[in-house]
């Protein structure tokens, strides 16, 4: 109706190194469950990737809050005011603790798997599941408890990082495989059972991934106004580029046709790239809910 | 409007003020003034606002009309910055004044994405997050907040919504009024009269900031 002649816009509140640091906690979430799969669920055809998934997970969750702390205008502040001020009702809060509690008792479940401890190995790995779950889930969490931004404020949003979680979990974990079986072993031989699991799982969660993110879509374009208008932002807007053809073309809908049809899945080249495709894709898909949701101005 | 003075020391009552804001449209000009003397009385860095007028120009040539929104934090009572806040630095005073603690604040920027008024910033050489306060210093001595003083129309009237012989609480009672996003659940406590409906619009029709 009205042209606007003068307003006032925010600066960005969440940049891309909070886009970075979700990505790297998913990607350490997504290690971490693969490497629970044998020893935590008995799936002996995973146990390959077992040891290989928890050192993973431990550096990369040691590396992620780092840019957490490059966020926060007070690092250091932040460590201890974090545990001493807490606010209960703060989604930040929790994932102080989280932060804390989860490379830990990685650090300790990862000491048992290397001692062939398999007792300890399956307590502490059961133990890691549900945290492993909430250090990723919170981190959605705190989006979506960012009430002002309909892009955020879904019920969705724990779930979705979730599943993109693990999808690029097992695209590192595949690439991963490869690397070392082709370059660090004695027989210099690829193990086809495993990475043959690991591309079906991919299959089947980016099946799931791609519906929850059809089902916020689908949503969002009939919600409030301001639902409808970041919808139409991703879709044909400036985001469209990052939205549509980085995440959900290249980094989703490529590498599960590649994944789910086995003569694609056989050739080893076809595989590397539908595994970085998708890793690129799940970074795309970080910083396109981090800053896109928030692109807009609300008034 | 001198209300607010002699609220601000009970005599009788020993009830606390609940400080608002009443913004008559029907009286702004649009002349900006509010915003500059908020940025000399509270030391605002340069490139962010405490309190802005967002101008608005609608209707067709010859028939055209600008429409005003002075916008400040609307200190709700129901603050989604103080719930969200993860170390108690956002705090509602008793009076209704919501503001943040320097001390206690680590700059993590959370409160920002969950405002629904966007009315809260990083302060550059702090780093530490700063936003309108209803200029508290003035108001626990007395005095009006500078951009109420300032206003060359008197569009903006302070006062105690506790007390019902106040400007204030007789607009809100007597007067159309609305608020911004009631809907979020925050009940705001800035009141505006006569506000256009194109100064709260989230659709647009203008090429945004990003699109150049």
């Amino acid at each position: 109706m009205g042209q606007i002649v003068y307003d006032v816009h925010y600066q960005t509140t969440l940049g891309f190194l909070i886009s970075y640091y979700f990505y790297l906690t998913g990607l350490s979430a997504g290690s971490f469950m693969i490497s629970t799969l044998s020893y935590g669920f008995g799936f002996e055809k995973f146990k390959a990737a077992s040891k290989m998934g928890v050192v993973t997970a431990v550096i990369l969750l040691l590396l992620a809050p780092q840019f957490l702390l490059m966020q926060v205008a007070w690092p250091v502040k932040s460590l201890w005011h974090n545990f001493v001020y807490l606010n209960p009702l703060s989604a930040i809060s929790y994932g102080a603790f989280l932060l804390v509690l989860y490379p830990l008792n990685s650090i300790i479940y990862g000491i048992f798997m290397f001692k062939d401890n398999k007792k300890w190995t399956k307590f502490f790995g059961l133990i890691g599941i549900p945290l492993a779950l909430a250090v990723h889930g919170y981190t959605g969490w705190i989006l979506a408890l960012g009430v002002a931004r309909d892009y955020w404020n879904t019920g969705l949003m724990p779930i979705v990082f979730l599943f993109s979680a693990m999808v690029s979990g097992i695209s590192m974990m595949i690439l991963m495989i490869m690397i070392r079986d082709r370059f660090f072993t004695a027989e210099k031989k690829i193990n086809r059972e495993i990475i043959d699991g690991l591309a079906k799982l991919l299959g089947w969660l980016l099946v799931v991934d791609l519906f929850l993110v059809f089902c916020d879509y689908s949503i969002l374009l009939y919600s409030r106004l301001e639902g409808q208008e970041v919808a139409h932002f991703m879709l044909y807007g400036k985001m469209a580029f990052g939205f549509v053809v980085l995440e959900n073309l290249i980094g989703k809908i490529i590498p599960l046709i590649i994944v789910m049809v086995p003569r694609l899945r056989n050739s080893y080249f076809l595989l590397v790239l539908a595994a970085i495709m998708n890793m690129v894709g799940i970074l795309a898909m970080r910083i396109v809910t981090v800053y896109g949701g928030q692109a807009l101005p609300l008034m | 409007m001198s209300k607010a003075h002699e609220t601000a020391t009970p005599s009788g009552s020993k009830k606390l003020p609940r400080w608002g804001m009443v913004i008559d449209l029907n009286r702004c000009i649009g002349c900006h003034t509010c915003e500059i003397t908020c940025k000399i009385q509270n030391d605002v860095p340069l490139g962010i606002w405490r309190s802005w007028v967002k101008v608005i120009e609608k209707g067709k040539y010859p028939n055209v009309v600008r429409a005003f929104r002075p916008t400040l934090c609307n200190h709700c009572e129901n603050p989604v910055c103080v719930k969200v806040c993860p170390v108690h630095a956002s705090y509602k005073r008793e009076d209704g004044i919501v503001m943040v603690d320097p001390h206690l604040c680590v700059g993590c920027r959370y409160c920002m994405s969950a405002c629904p008024y966007e009315v809260r910033y990083i302060h550059p050489q702090k780093g530490i997050l700063d936003k309108c306060d209803f200029c508290h210093f003035r108001v626990d001595q007395g005095l009006q907040p500078a951009c109420v003083e300032a206003c060359p129309t008197s569009a903006r009237i302070f006062g105690d919504l506790n007390d019902p012989d106040a400007e204030v609480t007789q607009l809100v009672e007597k007067k159309p009024v609305q608020a911004l996003k009631v809907d979020m659940g925050t009940d705001p406590h800035v009141y505006y009269i006569g506000l256009d409906q194109a100064t709260m619009e989230i659709k647009r029709e203008v090429e945004l900031v990003w699109d150049k």
